[in-house]
C-alpha cells in the first residue's frame, strides 16, 4: 500500500540508483536504461542480459483444496501437468475476460507458485479470493520476501551456470527446479519474456543476498533495465498485460487460444469461451511491420483502401530489424500474412505489413536460433 | 554555490523552453535540440523533417525525433524558411546524442523575424536556469 504516496523499491534498489535512469513503474521506482535501450537490447540478443523482475508478484498457493482450486481457476490444464513444469496461463472472469496473464510453477501436487504482473496482484488476488471462496488453501503473498532477477540471451546457461549447482543446459524449457544461487535457497525456472533462452530466479532473499546474486552475475551478462524488456518482448511478438490485454478482451482475440485446454470442460469462463469459440472473434492481435515510421500505442489501422480495421496496442523501433513494429488488433477476417495495411501516424497513413511473430528470424534470434552464427 | 550543470550548454547559441538551439551565424540560423533534450531521449532512432522550402512558425512544430519509446515534437526556435536538412541523419539519427551541437544538428533555415525574435530566446545562463529549475526536486 502507498499511503504515503511514496513509490516502493526492490532489494536492488541501490544498484539502479546508482547506475539507472529512474522512472516510477507499477508503484515501484525502477530503471528504464542504465546505458542505453538500444544497447541493452542488443546485449541480450547477442549475449545476455540480466533484470530486475521483483516488482512482479509471487503468490505460493497451497493446502487440502489447492488442486482443486488451481484446476477450476485456469482455462489450462495444470492437474495433469507433471511437477516442475512452468506453465503460461491466463487469469480469466466469467465473462472470459482476461484478468492477467502469469506462470504458474507447479511445485508439488497442491503446491503453486504463481508469478503475476506486479501491477495486476491486488486484483489478482482478491480474484483468488472470491472464486476460491469456501475452500480449504492458503494464498501466501512471497513477493517481500524474495527477489526475482531475468537472465536472458544465447548466453544465459554460461552467465548463471557459475552460481548454482543445477545442470543448467539439461534443464527444459518451461520447467523448474528448487536448488541454490549464490548458496541462497532459489527456484530457477527456464522462463522469460524476451523471445531468447534465459532463466528467470527467485531467491529467498530480499537483502545482501540478492544484491550479492545480482553483482555475480554482472560478471557474465549486462544489466538491462525497462525499456529493454518492453522493446525485447514485443521484438518478440508477447503480449504485455494492460497493453495488448485487459479485462475486456478475451482469450480467442488475444491469439492465445492456445492455452484453452481441449479436455477440461468447467473453469472460470468457460461457459463464455465456448460460445466464443462457436462464433470465432471479432477482433484478432496480429503483428504489424512498418515500411517506414514508428507505430505507437492508439494509432489507427486502416486497409489499403484506407477503411479503418484496428488500432495499435504496442509499438516500438525493432533494433534487429531496424524498422518500426507494432502489435495490434484488426477485426475479423484478418488480413493475411505479408498483405500491406496502413497505420496512421500523426495524419497521415504509412504503409506496413501484416507480420509473423517473432519479428525476427528465428533461425538467427530467439531460442529456437541455430546455435553459434559466426 | 551552483553545481556545474550535468548538461552542456555552449555559450554563443539561442535557446527554448522546448529544449532547441538555434545558432544565428550571418542570414542563417542553424537548429538542433540540446544536449539535455539527448539525453533525456537517449536512444533517438528516428527523425521526421520538413521539406526545404517549408515555411515554418516559431514555436510550432516542424517535426518529430523519436526514440525507442518515445516521440518528441521539434519547436521551431525562429520563423523562417527551411534551407537545409541534416541528411546524415537518416542514416545516423544517433549522431544527435553523439555530437547534438555540431554534427547533429538538424534543419538550417533562413530567419524572416530575427530581430524580434531574438529577444523572446533564451541566453546560455538563463537556459541553464532554465535547467536547474527543472531538475529541482529530481532524486538523480
Amino acid at each position: 500500500m502507498t499511503t504515503t504516496g511514496k513509490s516502493r523499491s526492490t532489494p536492488l534498489y541501490e544498484f539502479h540508483r546508482t547506475h539507472g535512469k529512474m522512472v516510477e513503474f507499477a508503484g515501484y521506482e525502477m530503471p528504464i536504461w542504465y546505458t542505453s535501450t538500444m544497447e541493452e537490447h542488443m546485449a541480450v540478443r547477442n549475449h545476455a542480459g540480466i533484470f530486475d523482475v521483483s516488482h512482479m508478484g509471487r503468490v505460493d498457493v497451497t493446502g487440502p483444496d489447492a488442486a482443486r482450486f488451481i484446476e477450476n481457476l485456469f482455462p489450462t490444464g495444470i492437474g495433469k501437468q507433471p511437477i516442475g513444469k512452468s506453465v503460461y496461463t491466463l487469469l480469466l472472469n466469467e465473462s472470459a475476460g482476461i484478468v492477467d496473464d502469469l506462470i504458474v510453477l507447479k511445485v508439488d501436487e497442491g503446491k503453486y507458485l504463481l508469478v503475476v504482473n506486479a501491477a495486476s496482484k491486488e486484483k489478482d488476488l482478491r480474484h483468488m479470493e472470491r472464486i476460491g471462496s469456501g475452500l480449504n488453501f492458503k494464498i501466501d503473498d512471497i513477493t517481500e520476501a524474495t527477489t526475482m532477477i531475468a537472465v536472458q540471451g544465447p548466453s544465459a546457461v554460461e552467465a548463471l551456470q557459475p552460481l548454482t549447482p543445477l545442470p543448467l543446459a539439461e534443464m527444459k524449457r518451461f520447467t523448474h527446479a528448487f536448488s541454490t544461487v549464490k548458496g541462497i535457497r532459489a527456484v530457477v525456472t527456464r522462463t522469460g519474456y524476451t523471445g531468447e533462452d534465459g532463466f528467470e530466479i527467485i531467491v529467498h532473499d530480499a537483502a545482501s543476498g540478492a544484491i550479492a546474486v545480482w553483482e555475480a552475475l554482472l560478471k557474465g551478462a549486462t544489466p538491462c533495465a525497462l525499456g529493454s524488456r518492453d522493446s525485447l518482448r514485443l521484438e518478440a511478438g508477447l503480449p504485455l498485460y494492460g497493453s495488448d490485454m485487459d479485462e475486456a478482451t478475451n482469450p480467442l482475440e488475444a491469439d492465445l487460444g492456445w492455452v484453452i485446454s481441449k479436455d477440461k470442460k468447467s473453469y472460470v469462463g468457460s461457459q463464455r469461451l465456448a460460445s466464443l469459440m462457436q462464433q470465432g472473434p471479432a477482433r484478432i492481435r496480429r503483428g504489424i511491420i512498418m515500411d517506414e515510421r514508428i507505430p505507437r500505442r492508439d494509432f489507427k489501422v486502416t486497409d489499403k483502401a484506407g477503411e479503418e480495421i484496428g488500432v495499435v496496442t504496442s509499438g516500438t523501433f525493432s533494433p534487429v530489424l531496424k524498422r518500426g513494429i507494432a502489435m495490434g488488433y484488426v477485426k475479423t477476417p484478418s488480413p493475411q500474412l505479408g498483405e500491406t495495411v496502413e497505420v496512421v501516424v500523426r495524419d497521415a497513413p504509412s504503409n506496413g505489413k501484416i507480420a509473423k511473430l517473432p519479428f525476427y528470424d528465428d533461425s538467427l534470434y530467439g531460442w529456437k536460433r541455430k546455435p553459434h552464427q559466426q | 554555490m551552483s553545481n556545474p550543470s550535468p548538461y552542456q550548454v555552449p555559450d554563443g547559441l539561442f535557446y527554448t523552453k522546448e529544449h532547441e538551439w538555434a545558432r544565428v551565424t550571418g542570414g542563417t540560423a542553424k537548429v538542433g535540440i540540446t544536449d539535455y533534450a539527448a539525453k533525456t531521449l537517449n536512444d533517438i532512432v528516428y527523425l521526421t523533417l520538413p521539406s526545404t522550402g517549408k515555411e515554418v512558425k516559431q514555436l510550432s512544430s516542424f517535426g518529430t525525433v523519436e526514440s525507442i519509446k518515445a516521440v518528441s515534437e521539434l519547436y521551431a526556435p525562429l520563423s523562417g524558411t527551411v534551407t537545409s536538412t541534416n541528411q546524415e541523419l537518416t542514416n545516423h539519427p544517433e549522431l544527435i546524442n553523439q555530437s547534438p551541437y555540431e554534427a547533429g544538428w538538424i534543419i538550417e533555415l533562413k530567419p524572416s523575424m530575427l530581430e524580434e525574435e531574438k529577444k523572446t530566446l533564451l541566453s546560455p545562463r538563463q537556459y541553464e536556469e532554465f535547467l536547474k529549475s527543472l531538475d529541482a526536486g529530481h532524486q538523480n
